[in-house]
């Protein structure tokens, strides 16, 4: 079993308002996974699909291996499973020890030394109200509790929100942390794209309630490539449809080109156009994620 | 640890409740009494506890069974649920179990309470009163106070806090109404039947309203459940 | 070793870092024969993926820059004449291949390409040694 995440075709509407059509997603083991999207197109469904706190509508979802498709079955992945949610809330009339004390027998693998070891860390102050905690420090202790519960799974719904630069470090770091000492797989969605570059090796790009592109992050800015072409006039409409073109965009007299796979054979065929200069770039993860969900 | 959550999630209102109790005990040393006499004193006493023990235990029911199921969280019509509730969920416990802690002890609470003040009314009562009614009043006074506190609970489950205590308010102060108006909802009120006013310590154990309120909680607690299960966050 | 990484660019980060590595050992910050840091301690002070470090080590193992002794981790090698040597002649390919197919594609002929890489040379010589004079 090498998929900690497979769903098949999930979808998911709200009210009769599609929120997922068919989404097919695969995370294996030991991968830090990016899932981007912008607001709106499905990211926090599927994680609370994946959680079962909500109930999908077609498709199936595979956790650790396993089909989740009861409560029973659910509740078996959830053991394995760590969520930290976007407002990281916890019980208001608890403290950090007392929040500590009450998850810690749900978890049999529960670790105390990595417990300690981040309660230290994070400088966590154990008699405070968790309400009176900074979102920061909320931050940590979610993180802490999804660490300390030895789960093989953690997912996150934008784990860095609000933070402030050093603490989106800190978190990074933990992550990468966990991520090398234990081979904990990590999937998160997030808007900070830079921070998704950083640390993830793959990527899953959600829109509309699709996926449109997923991949190992490496091989798909390998892949992709920007073709700038200029011309004398304004450029001709048909090179969008040149097989290998994910979008084109034309301002003026010049073309910019969104290519994948074969670039060479783009490149070849757009020179036929007669353009007058030709110019091939790398392309930013920021890149592939606008022109992937905004279009011509 | 749930039941531990459940306990620091009620705790204040447990005690508000406690405190509400004795302070009817105590009203006749804050309350006037110039022009009365001591029998006096004694029988509007014991009108004012019979009053407080089904005004007190409907609160209970209502007050204790409100937090906690949507506990701590905040319903917005845009970003759907949030808060605390996410963090539960994601834990590997059954949705019978959640709802099971937090409304046992939020039932453990209520039942305490409702014993607290019929013990005292019994303790006033001592000498009039044989054990067996003693026992009955205790019985009824349980079980008609949980059929409350059974609806209570899976309006929790389908409303949100603040609709939750209004709505309950609202539906029993109805219920209340329809009792005096319709022959058969009076037969089987849990309000009447946990009361010394339609019932006094003396009458026979009225078996009609504690039954229905046994089958009604029993009902209502299962419905919740399920109501539980099927609902999406 | 102060590494930096650029993760927004298009050079894979493995490379970027494989040369921060190499470039760490030009500059004397850490010598040959000394321990490198493990790879989970890199991942954590950079936070970023573990297995991209890895792929790194790898690589430059494969190269023969480091070697990895199981059960105690990655060592630079040892500067031998011929590696470094081997490893300098690769790097001048990869720098040079880019600029010679340009030239080429704009239309010059060999024997001009390589008129115009000796003039380069000597004039570079002829600034440092200018450079020198003046110090």
């Amino acid at each position: 079993m090498n998929e900690i995440i497979a769903t098949n075709g999930l979808s998911k509407s709200y009210d009769g308002k599609p929120a997922l059509i068919g989404l097919d997603l695969a995370v294996p083991r030991g991968s830090i996974c990016g899932f981007l999207g912008r607001n709106g197109a499905g990211k926090t469904t599927t994680l609370k699909l994946l959680l079962g706190m909500l109930r999908r509508d077609a498709g199936t979802i595979r956790l650790f291996g396993e089909p989740v498709d009861s409560e029973a079955s659910s509740i078996a992945a959830r053991q394995r499973t760590a969520f930290v949610s976007e407002d990281k809330e916890l019980y208001p009339f608890m403290t950090v020890d007392q929040t500590i004390r009450f998850t810690r027998p749900f978890f049999p693998a529960w670790r105390r030394d990595l417990e300690e070891k981040y309660l230290d860390l994070f400088q966590l102050p154990k008699k405070k109200l968790v309400p009176k905690l900074s979102k920061g420090m909320r931050t940590q202790l979610m993180l802490l509790l999804a660490m300390a519960r030895g789960a093989e799974l953690l997912m996150m719904d934008e784990p860095t929100s609000g933070l402030d630069p050093s603490l989106t470090e800190e978190v990074l770091q933990a992550l990468a942390d966990l991520a090398a000492s234990d081979g904990t797989t990590i999937f998160f969605s997030s808007h900070q794209l830079a921070e998704v570059e950083q640390l993830c090796d793959r990527v899953c790009l959600i829109d509309r309630g699709q996926a449109v592109i997923a991949g190992v992050l490496d091989d798909l800015k390998a892949e992709y490539r920007r073709i700038l072409l200029v011309f004398d006039a304004e450029p001709p409409r048909e090179l969008a449809g040149l097989p290998g073109v994910d979008h084109l965009r034309r301002r003026g007299r010049t073309a910019s080109l969104l290519a994948h796979v074969d670039v060479d054979a783009v490149v070849e065929r757009a020179r036929e156009f007669g353009p007058c200069s030709v110019e091939v770039r790398p392309v930013t993860l920021k890149e592939l994620f606008l022109d992937h969900v905004r279009g011509e | 640890m749930l039941w531990y959550k459940a306990w620091l999630e009620t705790r204040w209102r447990f005690a508000f409740l406690v405190g509400s109790i004795l302070l009817v005990w105590i009203a006749p040393l804050w309350l006037p009494s110039t022009g009365v006499t001591p029998g006096m004193i004694a029988s509007r006493m014991w009108m004012a506890l019979q009053l407080e023990s089904v005004l007190i235990s409907v609160l209970a029911a209502i007050y204790l069974a409100g937090a906690g199921i949507n506990t701590q969280t905040m319903y917005s019509a845009t970003s759907g649920f949030h808060g605390s509730m996410l963090f539960t969920l994601s834990l590997p416990v059954s949705r019978a179990r959640l709802l099971v802690a937090r409304a046992g002890l939020g039932a453990l609470e209520t039942c305490g309470l409702v014993v607290l003040m019929a013990g005292y009314m019994l303790f006033l009562k001592s000498g009039a009163v044989s054990a067996l009614q003693a026992f009955d009043y205790m019985v009824r006074a349980v079980v008609c106070t949980m059929a409350v506190y059974a609806l209570s609970v899976l309006l929790a489950c389908v409303l949100d806090e603040m609709w939750q205590f209004t709505g309950a308010c609202i539906l029993w102060v109805g219920f209340f109404l329809l009792q005096s108006k319709v022959n058969l909802v009076s037969q089987i009120s849990p309000l009447r039947g946990m009361s010394l006013n339609c019932y006094p310590l003396t009458a026979p154990m009225p078996w009609a309203p504690v039954a229905a309120s046994a089958v009604l909680a029993g009902v209502l607690l299962y419905a919740s459940v399920l109501v539980l299960r099927r609902k999406e966050f | 070793m102060n590494l930096r990484i650029n993760f927004s660019s298009g050079v894979p980060i493995y490379q970027q870092l494989m040369e921060q590595i190499k470039h760490a050992v030009d500059t004397g910050a850490i010598r040959g024969g000394e321990q490198l840091p493990t790879i989970r301690k890199i991942a954590e002070e950079l936070a970023m993926n573990p297995n991209t470090v890895a792929r790194a080590y790898r690589e430059l193992e494969r190269e023969g820059f480091i070697e990895v002794r199981h059960g105690s981790g990655a060592y630079v090698g040892l500067p031998s004449t011929s590696s470094v040597k081997v490893a300098g002649i690769r790097k001048a390919a990869e720098v040079l291949r880019p600029a010679i197919e340009r030239s080429l594609a704009i239309g010059l002929s060999e024997s001009e390409l390589r008129r115009v890489f000796e003039d380069e040379l000597a004039r570079l010589q002829e600034n440092a040694a200018a450079a020198r004079r003046r110090t």
